[in-house]
């Protein structure tokens, strides 16, 4: 990623709804290369875009923002990857933001997870526990989530009482198969979150 | 001079070379939506201010989505909508005003969730 990158045109913008309507986020989080991208592009009916977030650790002990954004400043980035899904009567927009959910991004998690209905969080086989730490945030957030096992041509076969145990998932998390390149089967992963959403609220809320 | 190190602010470089001498702490959510309010630009406003107001001449768009239009980071395209709001350029609405709600800490209400849970459903390819 360039750091100053020659500004391309915007593509053009699809606008919301005119109506009222309700804007609802959905978080999709895991680690690099678990398919994050491919699911929310499958599901998004307007181009996904994509945002790097840069964040500069700023000097210590100082309120003077005239030393911040010094050249030697260590500065990380990170990517979010977002698409939208307008439901069927024009009521609700759903909002599919990509995160890869690392603890050293915590204050722009914060904001992210705000608001959220839940967090799709997708693990591959081969390398389950790069999926802890977001998992990790997202509990501690007391965000439902359901966990899908997006399937690669090259996955091991897998059990998913297996997968379940070494996730250490609760009871009631759910836990399914998922190719992201499937509307239908990225379609599915989503609604079990937000079945399991429901139910989470009918548990702990007044 | 005693702040810890794990206290240090993350603040985005935008803040500083931006307009204003001190951060913003945004009151917008990245699921606001805005729309242009017709009021012209002032002198003091910014190439970037102007790219933001044009973007949403046309309709709404959210805060998150004007930052991915205009290759802005999210944090950045919030203080430049929050700018604009309260320049009155900008009319903003809220996302969720349940979620909003204490009660409910920031989760959208289980009717919310059911409708799109039917949404969801009914967006299924046989």
């Amino acid at each position: 990623m360039d750091s100053n990158p020659s500004v391309s045109p915007s593509p053009r913008p699809v606008y919301l709804p005119e109506g009222d309507h309700q804007r609802v986020k959905i978080l999709v989080a895991g680690p690099l290369g678990v398919g994050k991208t491919t699911a929310i592009k499958t599901l998004s009916q307007i181009p996904t875009l994509h945002t790097d977030e840069v964040m500069t650790d700023a000097a210590a002990g100082t309120d003077d923002l005239s030393l911040i954004g010094l050249r030697d400043k260590k500065t990380t980035t990170v990517a979010i990857d977002f698409g939208r899904l307008t439901l069927p009567g024009d009521r609700v927009v759903l909002y599919l933001y990509g995160t890869p959910g690392q603890r050293r991004f915590l204050p722009l998690w914060e904001g992210i997870a705000f608001g959220a209905l839940g967090a799709l969080v997708l693990v591959d086989t081969r390398r389950l526990d790069e999926s802890f730490e977001v998992m990790d945030l997202i509990e501690e957030r007391g965000l439902p989530y359901a966990v899908a096992v997006n399937t690669f041509p090259d996955s091991p076969d897998y059990d998913l009482e297996i997968v379940r145990s070494k996730l250490d998932l609760a009871p009631d998390t759910p836990l399914i198969t998922c190719d992201a390149r499937e509307l239908n089967s990225s379609l599915n992963a989503l609604i079990e979150l937000t079945a399991h959403s429901i139910s989470s609220a009918g548990v702990g809320a007044s | 001079m005693s702040r810890d190190k794990h206290q240090r602010r993350l603040l985005p470089p935008y803040l500083a070379t931006g307009t204003s001498g001190a951060a913003l702490p945004s009151t917008l959510d990245t699921l606001t939506a805005l729309r242009a309010s017709g009021i012209p630009l002032a002198s003091y406003h910014t190439s970037v201010h102007r790219r933001v107001v044009e973007l949403v001449t046309g309709g709404s768009l959210t805060a998150v989505e004007i930052a991915g239009y205009l290759a802005l980071p999210v944090s950045v395209g919030l203080v430049l909508a929050e700018q604009l709001v309260s320049d009155g350029l900008l009319n903003a609405s809220v996302p969720v005003p349940d979620a909003l709600a204490p009660s409910r800490a920031g989760r959208p209400s289980r009717q919310l969730m059911e409708e799109v849970l039917s949404g969801l459903q009914s967006l299924r390819v046989a």
